[in-house]
């Protein structure tokens, strides 16, 4: 998991252009839309792009949308639970 | 009566609802759904849309084309005269048959000369014969509506009696799956303002109108354009204001703009796409303005899905029959209240006498129109709105006082291309990426890629030299925005990965981004500027357009406004869209920004740029002997050309060279001009923004008194003889445009 939570905040920041902060400067547990770093309802679009892409798990409806975004560790705990669903 | 009105003298469409206005009558009557299957192209998950089927033959022109082709002939059936001006709106253009080649790697030139906005206007103009102004108006889903505005204005100044103006914009790859990746479209088909509504469904349409001033009404008025507004949120690139506040603003704007107040409209055409957020905020808005009881509403995009860039006029044409007939179209979809929306639509069509009717649309980057239609009554039972006069002053004529300026060239900003132009003329090639981004914040210029960081960055240095002189109070009252090709990058990444993904991944960022009035929507964010927000967009005389729109758009008492064009040069696309780009072996980009505000007149101190004049089209030497005399009037005569000018800035663009060659030879002839002309794209650079950077160099050396040197040297020269220093004894510069379009900007002292 907490890999996987490294692993996104590299994605993320490259995903979303982030050019003036580092993945480590991302604190997993904060609040990730309307945060300090600025994410907006459009980037949690292009984040549900690239977990599809990258993960292979798809975030479909508006309303999972906004609780698997609710931090970088809730996200990552979504992206686990249903790899793991798709393993089983 | 004093004021001109303006009436629809003729009416064209085609949309998933049916082909002529005779069908969408009955269907409007019947509430029949068009929305369907897609069929148009293949994609994953196919979304129900708007597709029109099988109703017109494949042909070699693009869809869009042809759907307002065929638009525009039932709009002047019977009509043998020529339009004295084409306004289109729209936002795809040839994007369908570029996305085609684009696939298939077709890497020739000549197969994407539809691809522009504008050669939808151009192929209207060329059908019709006009040869008068060619407008492309490219606001996003507002483009239909800021298209009638500009045309209504262009009428009520008397710079035109008769105008084809309308929109079109056909089902496509990038626009189906840009909505899709926005998770804006109702998998079940669109039902507006339901409580369920999941989104929207894409639509295509061809709709064109013929408008025509007067002071009473001819006798085959379908009804009168009384008025229209126009509002930015400046607020985010996709999500409408919460409170609906520029909704609201474009709504009591249309009322003022046509004398009449909320209690007399009586039917309210939704925008009402279907989407959670735009439904919930235009339902608040009407509310804001129209209170608990208002008039009875509906949105058509139940039934014909959102045609886009044409919807706007699309909706006018019905709101027109509405009157006319005397029929409200029910709101397809509709079944059951939002507890969230206070105004309710009416679900299927109801028969009622209606004078009035009020039609909303708004677009990405939180641009916001909403027309006014009335029934074609004599003056005597009609309010008076506003007339033509206090726009245009006939008398002083229309002129722009220059507050302040930017440019970006090859050289780098405007200082630094100043003193390259003096050092050796030649200004051509392109900025950096972090050269153009200085001073903008990282967290804004995330999102941007090459045009929208120009546009910004020219804005914002424009702005600020106006500041430096004089502080300015307040946001701009407007911004008008050209380019020639639009985000380029954006445009490329979005198709890339789409196509590389086999359809399955398409960027949301980038879509929001390729719209050509994005750079525009970040300006007016960056400025909190909620006036009007429009972007011109066809090739080379992009610039010219968005200053004309600022002419027809700003008024005397408005604070200072922006008018800008910028252009990126893409290594893959520029060469495939723009014929001029692959004749200059360097690349180049760049464009100007001015800060305005209306001057007293043409006769009045400071330093000034004035629109002078805009006509394209012109067949056979006859013909542009003709448009160069309509040309040379318009700028006062030639005894005026030969007094008041020092020299000229030419822009020919490189593959109209031979035709621009022949107009200016033509020009010199009839005007007894004999100063030096300076063939400025040999210095900035073969790009459709050229002529914004020669205008803000003409504006320096103008203020300056000269002309460089470097400049008056052959290689440069195209008229008059070398000079060492060129003294322009307290005269001003005319900039022309050649080439397919003929434009004559004035800078004067």
């Amino acid at each position: 998991m907490e890999k996987l939570v490294e692993e996104l905040k590299i994605k993320m920041v490259d995903t979303l252009n982030l050019i003036d902060i580092t993945p480590a400067e991302i604190d997993a547990e904060e609040q990730l839309v309307g945060g300090k770093l600025g994410i907006d309802s459009i980037d949690v679009l292009e984040l549900v792009m690239m977990i599809e892409k990258d993960y292979g798990v798809r975030i479909e409806s508006k309303d999972v949308g906004e609780k698997v975004f609710a931090s970088l560790d809730a996200l990552a705990l979504y992206i686990h639970q249903k790899r793991g669903e798709a393993l089983n | 009566m004093t004021g001109v009105r303006v009436f629809i003298t003729g009416a064209g469409m085609i949309s998933a609802a049916g082909e002529g206005i005779a069908a969408h009558r009955a269907a409007m009557k019947e509430g029949t759904c068009g929305i369907g299957p897609l069929t148009l192209f293949s994609a994953p998950n196919p979304m129900p849309v708007g597709e029109i089927r099988d109703r017109f033959e494949k042909g070699y022109l693009p869809r869009t084309h042809r759907l307002a082709l065929i638009a525009a002939s039932e709009a002047m059936q019977g009509v043998s005269d020529p339009p004295d001006a084409v306004i289109v709106g729209t936002t795809t253009g040839g994007m369908l048959l570029t996305e085609e080649l684009l696939k298939q790697g077709v890497r020739e030139p000549d197969r994407f000369r539809y691809h522009g906005l504008g050669t939808v206007a151009q192929l209207l103009a060329d059908a019709y014969r006009c040869t008068g102004p060619q407008l492309t108006i490219s606001t996003a889903c507002s483009s239909g509506t800021a298209a009638l505005k500009i045309a209504l204005e262009l009428i009520r100044s008397g710079k035109a009696h008769r105008v084809l103006a309308g929109g079109a914009d056909c089902l496509c790859r990038l626009t189906f799956h840009g909505f899709k990746s926005l998770q804006l479209i109702d998998p079940e088909g669109a039902k507006p303002f339901d409580r369920d509504r999941r989104g929207m469904s894409v639509g295509e349409a061809g709709a064109m109108l013929l408008l025509q001033g007067g002071s009473e009404p001819p006798e085959n008025a379908l009804a009168e354009i009384m008025g229209c507004g126009l509002s930015c949120d400046a607020y985010h690139p996709t999500t409408p204001h919460p409170e609906g506040i520029g909704a609201a603003a474009a709504m009591r704007d249309a009322m003022a703009d046509a004398g009449i107040s909320p209690d007399d409209v009586e039917y309210i055409n939704l925008h009402g796409t279907g989407t959670r957020d735009n439904d919930l905020s235009e339902g608040i808005a009407i509310e804001a303005v129209f209170g608990e009881e208002g008039p009875p509403i509906s949105s058509v995009k139940g039934a014909l899905g959102h045609s886009l860039g044409a919807a706007g006029a699309a909706e006018a044409i019905l709101c027109a029959l509405a009157i006319k007939e005397s029929v409200m179209p029910g709101n397809v979809g509709w079944k059951t209240a939002d507890p969230q929306i206070g105004p309710r639509p009416i679900a299927s069509s109801v028969r009622k006498d209606i004078r009035t009717a009020l039609s909303n649309t708004f677009g990405f980057g939180g641009n916001n129109a909403s027309i006014l239609l009335g029934r074609a009554q004599g003056s005597d039972g009609r309010a008076q709105g506003k007339s033509g006069k206090d726009r245009i002053d006939q008398k002083g004529g229309l002129a722009f006082r220059i507050l302040g300026t930017a440019c970006f060239t090859g050289a780098g900003d405007f200082t630094s291309t100043l003193d390259q132009l003096e050092r050796s003329g030649d200004c051509r090639g392109q900025l950096s990426l972090s050269e153009i981004s200085e001073g903008l914040s990282p967290g804004v210029a995330r999102r941007m890629k090459r045009l929208p960081r120009l546009a910004l960055a020219l804005g914002m240095r424009a702005w600020r030299a106006a500041e430096e002189k004089d502080p300015l109070s307040g946001p701009p009252s407007g911004i008008f925005w050209g380019t020639g090709w639009g985000p380029l990058s954006e445009t490329h990444d979005f198709l890339t990965q789409l196509f590389q993904s086999e359809e399955r991944f398409a960027g949301p960022t980038d879509f929001i981004g390729s719209v050509h009035n994005a750079p525009a929507g970040h300006l007016a964010a960056h400025f909190m500027a909620q006036g009007p927000n429009i972007t011109a967009t066809g090739r080379d005389v992009s610039f010219e357009q968005a200053l004309m729109c600022a002419g027809m758009l700003t008024e005397k008492k408005d604070g200072p406004f922006l008018v800008l064009a910028a252009d990126e040069y893409h290594p893959e696309l520029s060469p495939l869209f723009d014929p001029n780009v692959g004749e200059d072996p360097a690349p180049s980009d760049g464009g100007g920004a001015f800060c305005l505000e209306r001057a007293a007149g043409e006769a009045s101190k400071g330093l000034k740029l004035i629109p002078g004049f805009l006509g394209a089209g012109a067949v056979g030497s006859e013909g542009i002997a003709a448009l160069l005399d309509r040309m040379i009037s318009a700028l006062g005569g030639s005894d005026r050309i030969k007094a008041d000018f020092a020299a000229i800035l030419a822009g020919i663009p490189a593959h109209f060279r031979k035709e621009g060659v022949d107009q200016l030879g033509g020009f010199m002839e009839r005007s007894g001009f004999a100063g030096p002309v300076i063939d400025y794209r040999k210095a900035v650079g073969e790009h459709a923004a050229a002529s914004a950077v020669a205008a803000v160099l003409a504006s320096s050396w103008v203020q300056q008194g000269k002309i460089p040197g470097s400049l008056v040297k052959e290689g440069f020269l195209l008229w008059g003889a070398e000079s060492d220093f060129f003294c322009l004894d307290g005269r001003g510069i005319l900039l022309l445009g050649l080439g397919h379009h003929v434009s004559a900007v004035e800078v004067m002292p």
